[in-house]
């Protein structure tokens, strides 16, 4: 299972969680609306679901954009769209940015 | 042409190039979905392609070929598009099994071409980094090279290919730019030194991780492949690490004690050093602008205006089939009915001209003018999947699938179904859930297929008037067109009923890539077409043609004696009903009776098991035996004026609704059995889950049959119910 540790290899296109921490609280990515950006902290989900969401480029640290959410949310990820389902957004953790 | 020895059939130690390198024989192409991967294999390869599936599995198989400079045959492999080399789809273990030399039928590549999406390089060099480490030589195709560039991002080539120590070729798959250069890489890829993990472990992963890599280098694995498969069995499903379970938990343990999640290092190391090279390789900062598919997204994925373009896009495909194909498929008819003629002013009257005739061309004749249809639907199929709007359709459907239990991955499979269930069956493959999988297995044939198409068309081309509505859509394409929501109503009400009974399971959640919007390229869209028409020549060719022949003696034999006294229609008649055919039809008769249907109506259901487009055949073969004059006449003329004895036509509006729905329904294709048994476990498991699909197929199909007969006779006040 996932924990809350702050990955050891910070990328220079991410943001550590706690950079963000004195701004705003840590929330669930379903909770993020449109033209928000956040960074992922944990990919609560099943071990097979976060393997290939990290496959896809969210992986604990990656800042992600969400550009869309009316039909569950779509994501800016590395520079691809990327749409995931309610049932998903809503185990994925991340830290929005201020 | 020199057929050069390649050393494909043995592995080769990756941690050693040979000492003579042997010019390649065979490519592998992987890559990401959405990179223009198959579109480049179009472009290497023509339409020198075979299609078949893997070994042991049934996951589509492409391969073609190309003549390299000096004359030599190379073998091209068109790998399932894939993310990773993680296995968490059957897809993907096909690329990782064949890249890592287990395939089933022995093929290993001599090189293997990543082919990369330049407008998301960083994304798509995540599977770069995984197969560098498998030590075989590497080529990295960037394609849409052109798109990266319109959209500012340059990419500096050189810089990259040593950053990776693997040549990269710019190319532009749909132009066929960077063909030469690709073609001369693969070549020298083999004379250059094999390459490998570009980045180090930290000491403490290195440290947790050894012990399952030397297990792994135990078990027969080279070096490399021991690193880059340790790495991937502990970002798997911990329930999937199967013989290597104790070593991969201690390797976990022992990451865990030194403060690491062991899941996440995997795609941590990797985009760690993929950030690095993006930073030294990618001039422009500035992330590719998604700003016009954005804008289209806008539209498209609207709440309200969504659906109804998708719905508006589903009703233009279907008026597609039916106006458009008409003069084209005018024209075949005229052609065959031409060769019919031909034939009989050369042959003279007998038995040899009557099988020709009446039998081969008949047949075959009826279902080869399905033909427009066939290359249509596959070129609408193909504008939508490479537009990228089948991602947006999939994302539109997944709320209603949702509904029903399933999810907007199984949409995909099930609108292939639209044109055959048994590539479709096969793209269940992509569903990772196996219930979910089974489920959409057990209600993809109720897609309304293209085989159906003819029957379809038959039908309501003879019986449906060709009214126009609303000054441009016809009566005929709108009937056209809810045969299709029938069964796709159908399908799901089926999937709901199968995910809240025997398949009865949690839904998994929608991770799905929407890929940028492009215009399709149209000569790789007339290659995957041209492909799909040769495959259903070929079943025309060979299944239709054998069976026509079989219907032809069977309605042949055991003659009737000429009766002078008789008319040609009459003795024509009586003649059919004395042949081993029409006893078939006979016996049968009291089963489909209740629907409207008559003994040759039976017949024509019963050969249609073969293959669908058969029923068609069949009708050409029994009304056009005895024809003297040997003309093919037009088979919606005869239908229409066909009598029963009382005077009333066979084929009146009630019947031919009954048996449009008929078809809607039933599960009349033994390639679809076939593909069911194996794709539902195979043995005794297949079997009965395709005994049940047959099973509740035909009941559905004769009871929504019977209804709507009886309905359509009680609101046309017929009487011969």
């Amino acid at each position: 299972m996932a924990t809350d540790t702050v990955p050891l290899f910070a990328q220079p296109n991410t943001v550590r969680p706690a950079a963000d921490a004195a701004g705003m609280r840590a929330c669930c990515l379903a909770a993020c609306a449109a033209g928000s950006r956040a960074t992922v902290v944990r990919l609560g989900c099943d071990d097979s679901d976060a393997c290939r969401l990290r496959a896809l480029g969210l992986n604990e640290g990656t800042t992600v954009a969400v550009v869309d959410d009316r039909h569950g949310t779509l994501l800016d990820v590395r520079g691809t769209r990327l749409a995931l389902g309610t049932a998903l957004t809503e185990r994925i953790t991340v830290q929005p940015h201020v | 042409m020199n057929s050069v020895p390649t050393s494909s059939l043995t592995p080769r130690s990756p941690s050693a190039a040979p000492t003579i390198p042997v010019p390649p024989a065979r490519v592998a192409l992987v890559g990401n979905p959405n990179t223009g991967k198959t579109t480049l294999f179009n472009a290497l390869t023509g339409l020198r392609q075979r299609v078949g599936n893997f070994a042991g599995v049934t996951v589509e198989r492409v391969e073609g070929s190309y003549r390299a400079a000096d004359g030599r045959s190379v073998a091209v492999l068109d790998l399932p598009g894939t993310y990773s080399l993680a296995t968490a789809s059957p897809d993907e273990r096909i690329a990782h099994d064949v890249l890592m030399r287990r395939s089933g039928d022995g093929w290993i590549p001599d090189v293997v071409v990543v082919v990369v999406d330049a407008t998301h390089l960083e994304r798509n060099l995540f599977l770069v980094s995984q197969v560098l480490e498998l030590g075989l030589p590497v080529v990295v195709a960037l394609n849409q090279a052109d798109a990266a560039e319109r959209s500012g991002t340059r990419i500096d080539v050189p810089e990259l290919s040593f950053a990776l120590g693997v040549p990269v070729v710019p190319t532009v798959a749909t132009r066929g730019e960077g063909l030469e250069p690709l073609r001369r890489a693969i070549d020298d890829a083999v004379r250059l030194p094999p390459p490998g993990r570009r980045f180090a472990l930290p000491a403490a992963v290195a440290m947790a991780v050894a012990p399952l890599e030397l297990q792994l280098q135990e078990h027969g694995l080279s070096r490399a492949e021991a690193q880059l498969e340790a790495l991937r069995l502990l970002s798997i499903d911990a329930t999937e690490t199967g013989a290597y379970d104790g070593a991969v938990e201690r390797a976990r343990d022992a990451l865990r004690a030194a403060n690491e999640e062991p899941g996440q290092i995997e795609a941590s190391l990797r985009y760690a050093w993929i950030s690095q090279i993006v930073t030294r390789c990618v001039s422009s900062a500035e992330r590719p602008s998604h700003a016009t598919s954005d804008r289209i997204d806008g539209v498209v994925l609207h709440r309200v205006i969504g659906p109804m373009i998708f719905l508006a896009l589903m009703a233009l495909v279907f008026q597609a089939l039916f106006t458009w194909a008409t003069p084209l498929q005018d024209a075949l008819e005229a052609l065959v009915a031409r060769v019919g003629d031909v034939v009989t002013a050369t042959l003279p009257a007998g038995d040899l001209r009557s099988l020709l005739v009446d039998g081969v061309i008949a047949g075959v004749g009826s279902v080869v003018v399905f033909l427009p249809q066939i290359a249509i639907l596959f070129t609408c199929i193909g504008v939508l999947e490479d537009s990228g709007y089948m991602a947006r359709a999939a994302l539109l459907m997944d709320r209603v699938m949702r509904r029903v239990g399933l999810h907007g991955r199984s949409f995909i499979p099930m609108l292939s179904g639209y044109a055959c269930a048994v590539p479709a069956i096969m793209a269940t493959r992509t569903i990772g859930e196996p219930k979910d999988r089974l489920a959409t297995i057990m209600v993809v044939p109720l897609m309304s297929c293209s085989a159906r198409l003819p029957v379809y068309t038959l039908l309501i081309g003879a019986f449906i008037p060709a009214t126009m509505l609303f000054g441009s859509v016809s009566l005929q394409s709108l009937t056209l067109l809810a045969m299709y929501l029938l069964g796709t109503l159908a399908a799901l009400a089926a999937a709901a009923v199968f995910k809240r009974t025997l398949l009865k399971g949690p839904v998994r959640p929608m991770i799905l890539e929407l890929p940028p919007y492009r215009w399709p390229s149209p000569r790789a869209l007339l290659v995957t077409v041209a492909q799909r028409c040769r495959l259903f020549l070929r079943r025309a060719g060979t299944v239709i043609l054998a069976l026509s022949i079989v219907l032809w003696a069977l309605a042949t034999w055991p003659r009737l004696p000429v009766d002078p006294a008789r008319s040609d229609a009459a003795q024509r008649e009586l003649a059919l009903e004395h042949s081993a055919l029409g006893r078939i039809g006979r016996a049968i008769e009291p089963a489909v009776a209740p629907l409207g249907f008559d003994w040759k109506i039976g017949v024509s259901i019963a050969a249609s098991f073969a293959a669908r487009e058969v029923f068609v055949s069949t009708m050409g073969t029994i009304y056009g035996v005895g024809g003297d004059d040997g003309d093919t006449a037009k088979l919606t003329t005869v239908l229409r004026a066909e009598r029963r004895a009382d005077g009333t036509p066979v084929y009146s509006l009630p019947v031919a609704l009954s048996l449009l729905v008929f078809y809607v329904f039933a599960l009349m294709c033994m390639s679809t059995i076939a593909i069911t048994v194996r794709e539902a476990g195979g043995g005794a498991v297949g079997w009965r889950w395709a005994a049940l699909q047959f099973g509740y197929m035909l009941a559905l199909a004769w009871g929504a049959a019977f209804v709507t007969y009886r309905v359509a006779m009680v609101l046309s006040g017929g009487t011969n119910a």
